[in-house]
């Protein structure tokens, strides 16, 4: 695919809680190219949270870099950074927590229309307008903009999130466990929304999750981390019938299977 | 919002703290239309005690003036100022925590060194130093006293904000772009101030009893009628006519009281809707 649209190199994050340091990141490199998804899995605590914060910027990292689309992403500041933030959204792992109590769903996603000027520069109206094509597009009906954000299912809820994550019209968009809140009934369609929306508007995925089950079905690529570093990588159904690295193989173990036609003994 | 206020009904506090600031407020309102003229003029003999003279229920005082009219005239001087007090200092300090917190670093510890040194300053002084160099006027009294309790607001608003900064929904926030300053105010402050809330029913009682005590010393504004003026008035002949600074007095306790049962009746309902979330 050529140039990688994301390249992070050397990420090293280390947090200071009560006298102990505990590296969340280290040494951590990887690279995506557009359109892709890269799988994040390991078990809790190895750091990919933090990976997913970093490359948001909501956490700075102590050392490394990470350049998308060839721009040196970390040097950004202020208004810059703020402006640039839209080629980069994220979808959080509790959808109730991802949303101001107070907000109603077409206020918040009115927000990122609003900041990044996406649909005021011809006129007022055309926002409404947007918000319901955006609503529209992640399988809800137009008219829950008036809705407060408490008030809808869960799954209904990861689906507005979804749609705040696209008002942008990110490159790339970070999910972080985005699934793993929800029901498994539920589970299975917004995967199949984020794979048509990825399908149609050509978006990077980094998809971050504990259970190897849900990576395979989304991710091209999959980097399993441990303990901060990144213990094996690559394309999904290889890493998964034969791991390489010890949390590899545990993971894969890990993962829920319905074979009624063999006897494991057990 | 309906089932807040049954709960709300429902609490005795709330109940009794309702209707004494509902006489209150019925006091300050109707004040001018029951006696028009000014509470200050004299309208009979000195000293009438009160339930004596029909026309004249709670008496006189020493220069001959309508006691009743006093009191309800002065029930205005201590809602404007209690409520009046209570915004500012809300206003201020919820600002100045939201900031505090929210930035954090040295903004923080010089905004919150800034509170601590209010905090050291008995409330009572610091509005008794700033009206005695700014002359007594109700604004300046106002302002003096929302001075001695903004500081409870900020810290509770810091406190409320330095969880809240941490919550995902400020994270998607900030990715979205959203300027720091709009997610202070927009998304954090209007989440921290609930608890904020509850404090007001305190800060409205201590600005009543701060206002009185000021009215009291002689530096309350000269041209109204307040209770702790009347107070003052009366203890010159506490021996000979106590109801001169009973009644007023009495009309202090009620306020107090029920400014405070009314916080207390907003609190329970307010906590009942937390529990069930």
């Amino acid at each position: 695919m050529g140039e990688p649209f994301v390249t992070a190199r050397g990420l090293r994050k280390v947090f200071h809680s009560r006298g102990r340091d505990v590296t969340a990141l280290d040494d951590v490199s990887f690279t995506l190219a557009r359109g892709e998804t890269l799988g994040l899995v390991g078990p809790s605590g190895s750091g990919k949270s933090t990976l997913a914060r970093v490359l948001m910027r909501l956490i700075e990292p102590d050392a490394g870099a990470i350049s998308i689309d060839g721009e040196d992403w970390l040097a950004l500041r202020g208004r810059a950074l703020r402006q640039r933030r839209g080629a980069i959204q994220m979808v959080f792992q509790e959808p109730l927590a991802a949303f101001n109590p107070r907000a109603t769903i077409g206020g918040a996603l009115d927000d990122p229309l609003r900041i990044h000027g996406i649909a005021d520069r011809a006129d007022r109206a055309e926002r409404p307008r947007r918000i319901a094509e955006l609503l529209e597009r992640v399988g809800l009906p137009a008219g829950f903009a008036q809705r407060a954000v408490h008030e809808v299912s869960g799954g209904q809820r990861q689906r507005v999130a979804i749609a705040r994550a696209l008002a942008t019209r990110p490159a790339l968009i970070v999910l972080d466990e985005a699934v793993s809140a929800l029901d498994v009934s539920v589970r299975g369609t917004i995967l199949e929304l984020l794979a048509d929306v990825q399908k149609s508007d050509g978006i990077a995925y980094v998809f971050v999750s504990h259970d190897l089950a849900v990576v395979r079905v989304i991710a091209h690529r999959v980097a399993i981390m441990d303990a901060g570093r990144i213990v094996e990588t690559g394309p999904t159904p290889g890493v998964i019938a034969d791991p390489q690295s010890a949390m590899g193989r545990a993971l894969v173990a890990a993962v829920p299977r319905l074979d009624f036609g063999r006897d494991d003994g057990a | 919002m309906r089932r807040f206020a049954l709960r709300f009904l429902r609490s005795p506090e709330g109940m009794v703290g309702l209707v004494l600031l509902a006489c209150l407020v019925a006091m300050a309102l109707l004040a001018p239309f029951v006696f028009p003229r000014d509470p200050l003029s004299i309208v009979g003999r000195p000293l009438i005690a009160p339930f004596t003279d029909a026309s004249l229920p709670l008496g006189t005082d020493r220069l001959g003036r309508d006691v009743l009219a006093g009191l309800m005239h002065g029930a205005r001087a201590s809602l404007l100022v209690g409520v009046f007090a209570a915004l500012v200092a809300v206003a201020v300090g919820t600002v100045v925590g939201t900031v505090a917190g929210f930035a954090g670093g040295l903004i923080d510890e010089a905004l919150m060194r800034v509170v601590d040194a209010f905090q050291v300053v008995p409330a009572f002084l610091l509005a008794l130093a700033f009206v005695s160099v700014t002359g007594p006027s109700l604004p300046v009294i106002v302002f003096a006293v929302a001075l001695g309790a903004w500081t409870g607001p900020a810290r509770l608003a810091r406190a409320e904000v330095l969880s809240i900064r941490e919550r995902d929904y400020v994270a998607a926030a900030r990715a979205i772009g959203m300027h720091p300053a709009e997610i202070a105010f927009k998304e954090v402050l209007p989440n921290a101030l609930p608890p904020v809330l509850a404090l007001v029913s305190v800060i409205v009682a201590s600005a009543v009893l701060i206002e009185a005590a000021l009215s009291f010393l002689n530096l309350g504004d000269p041209n109204i009628v307040t209770w702790g003026s009347m107070i003052a008035e009366g203890r010159n002949v506490l021996r000979t006519a106590p109801f001169l600074s009973i009644v007023p007095g009495f009309g202090l306790v009620l306020t107090v009281l029920g400014v405070y049962l009314f916080g207390e009746g907003l609190v329970e309902a307010m906590a009942h809707r937390r529990g069930r979330q």
